[in-house]
């Protein structure tokens, strides 16, 4: 590595069908790299990231990774947005001894010792997502989904929390992530036919902002039907008009205007930073987390070193915007907050529902064991 | 409910004894058999028996403990513990001891979390297949043992009485009800009492 700074990898895509989450993820990790380089780098060493766009596209994610870690010889990569890029990347951090930081929602059912994920896995949103809406609009449920490994995890554990509170899923219906127009019309018929109580969606990237539109443009109305999604945050949110969006739900951990004081001055910055416009996601928050989570390991072991990294990591606390937020020791995941929105007519998410405390990440989420260990014991009194 | 579900359901708490040497790999796969919620007993050196509280078993193979391994499972029993295998290499000798130690499944080395999950549920898969494949093939058997019985006492009767199979059967059945034993039972009755006094074994 060039003498005085510490050289990491950033893949986040700035092309391609979920640019608009990437990107703000992105923006998270130049932001809270600036921010340690402004406050004197680490051990008097700046980071300096180096960064490609994959265009969300999986083989190139493989390709970006290789070549960051052969030739750019990065050891700590940032990155990875749809399960399908993390899994290609892995094996190749694996093998190149490297280590990957991971910050979007996903599936659950993964560990490597080589990857700390930041995102929440299904049980730190699903199990209250699901509860929230049988008990305020019922428990007849529609799941679309994109067409890969998390919206089919994602929508199975739905299906057992429903099933388990003996409601019912109508249908079940997935479109490619490359979707077009009319891979929505399928998914407006079903509804109309089915008019089930609630929409889980996790369409991602611009098929989630079509998936809003067609729904919008078909006369159907969130009062009667509200769509849930993980997947219409922020990022996509900021691309459509905000009547399309008004009155549906979504589940993350943070959302942009949570009211807590480290939260105010996270957006601030980013806003500062990047423009009154630019999104800022859930997963964005768990990238600048993420970074300066590896900044105080990376002072703690003055060596960029993954083994040693990882060894600080375990068990690390953090002050974050969502709240304070612990890297599980054992499974390498984050004990995160879960909170439920709601978008105003502004556009904005208005939080609806929000955990008493941080939730533990259970990355081999089985339903039956749900209710006795991870549903959060109390509820918030938000109210709707 | 889907087969895997009950089979994913089935891992939490489920009682592995791992039966490999307390080094970097058998760390590896103690803890990540408790990140996926199995109880694990690790046990080393090989012991005498097996733990008849656990429910799968995992061991490593080497060639130098066939002895010890072959008797800790031969012979295989259909009431034994579904087992995987832990391998370093594949060679004849190595892959004759896990296919003699009724293996179900096998675990490379280097060990590693990926791949852990679906091994152990396919082997939970098998052996609960084997485990309903056994108890049916037991009741099938007996099935057939009792129609032969069955069928050698009708012919009993149908020579020494001159009955005809209907009556015959009829007679098996209704004796059989008034002194409360199955029909097998009885059956097994006449043809003792038949080879007794013709005196023709």
């Amino acid at each position: 590595m060039a003498e005085g700074e510490w050289k990491i990898g950033v893949l986040f895509s700035k092309t391609g069908v979920t640019a608009g989450a990437e990107t703000s993820e992105l923006n998270a990790a130049i932001l809270a790299i600036e921010e340690i380089n402004a406050a004197g780098g680490v051990l008097g060493r700046n980071l300096n990231a180096i960064h490609y766009d994959p265009g969300c596209s999986p083989p190139k994610y493989q390709e970006y990774a290789i070549r960051l870690l052969k030739e750019d010889r990065v050891r700590i990569v940032f990155g990875c947005y749809m399960s399908s890029e993390r899994k290609v990347v892995l094996p190749q951090i694996e093998a190149f001894r490297g280590l990957l930081f991971y910050p979007t929602f996903y599936e659950g059912f993964e560990y490597s010792s080589r990857c700390f994920y930041g995102g929440a896995a299904a049980n730190q949103n699903a199990v209250a997502l699901a509860k929230y809406l049988i008990e305020k609009f019922g428990s007849r449920f529609l799941l679309v989904g994109s067409n890969y490994v998390f919206p089919r995890e994602y929508n199975r554990v739905i299906s057992e929390l429903v099933e388990l509170s003996k409601g019912e899923v109508v249908d079940e219906i997935y479109v490619p992530v490359e979707s077009t127009a009319e891979d929505f019309e399928k998914i407006i018929k079903s509804i109309k036919v089915h008019a089930p109580d609630v929409i889980v969606s996790t369409v991602v990237g611009t098929g989630s902002q079509q998936l809003f539109e067609s729904f919008h443009a078909a006369g159907l109305n969130p009062r009667d039907t509200p769509i849930a999604s993980l997947t219409m945050t922020e990022a996509e949110v900021s691309n459509v008009r905000p009547e399309i969006v008004a009155g549906h739900l979504t589940s993350a951990s943070f959302f942009e205007n949570l009211d807590l004081p480290e939260a105010r001055r996270f957006v601030a910055a980013f806003k500062q930073r990047f423009g009154a416009s630019a999104p800022i996601t859930s997963s964005a928050e768990a990238v600048y987390c993420q970074v300066h989570l590896f900044a105080k390991a990376l002072a703690l072991a003055g060596d960029d070193d993954p083994e040693l990294i990882a060894k600080h990591l375990r068990g690390m606390e953090f002050d974050a915007p969502q709240g304070r937020i612990r890297i599980d020791p054992d499974n390498h995941h984050t004990e995160l907050w879960s909170r439920i929105a709601r978008i105003n007519e502004a556009g904005q998410f208005d939080i609806v529902w929000q955990s008493e405390n941080r939730i533990r990440p259970d990355v081999y989420f089985v339903t039956s064991s749900c209710e006795s260990r991870h549903t959060p014991e109390a509820q918030s009194n938000y109210g709707m | 409910m889907p087969v895997s579900r009950e089979l994913l359901q089935s891992l939490k708490g489920l009682r592995i004894q791992v039966l490999h040497p307390p080094d970097a790999e058998g760390k590896v796969l103690i803890e990540h058999l408790n990140r996926i919620g199995c109880t694990c007993e690790a046990t080393w050196p090989l012991p005498e028996e097996i733990n008849p509280a656990a429910s799968v078993v995992i061991i490593a193979i080497e060639p130098s403990h066939r002895e010890q391994i072959l008797k800790l499972f031969r012979p295989v029993e259909p009431l034994d513990p579904a087992l995987l295998a832990v391998i370093s290499f594949e060679d004849p000798s190595t892959v004759q001891i896990v296919l003699e130690c009724g293996a179900l499944g096998v675990i490379e080395r280097p060990i590693r979390p990926f791949g852990l999950l679906t091994n152990l549920m396919i082997t939970r898969s098998i052996w609960l297949e084997r485990q309903n494949a056994s108890k049916r093939i037991r009741k099938l058997e007996r099935r057939v043992r009792s129609s032969k019985q069955i069928l050698r006492a009708k012919e009993i009767l149908m020579q020494t009485r001159e009955m005809t199979e209907d009556a015959a059967y009829e007679c098996i059945r209704q004796q059989a009800m008034a002194k409360r034993i199955s029909m097998d039972e009885l059956a097994d009755a006449i043809i003792a009492a038949h080879t007794l006094l013709t005196n023709n074994p």
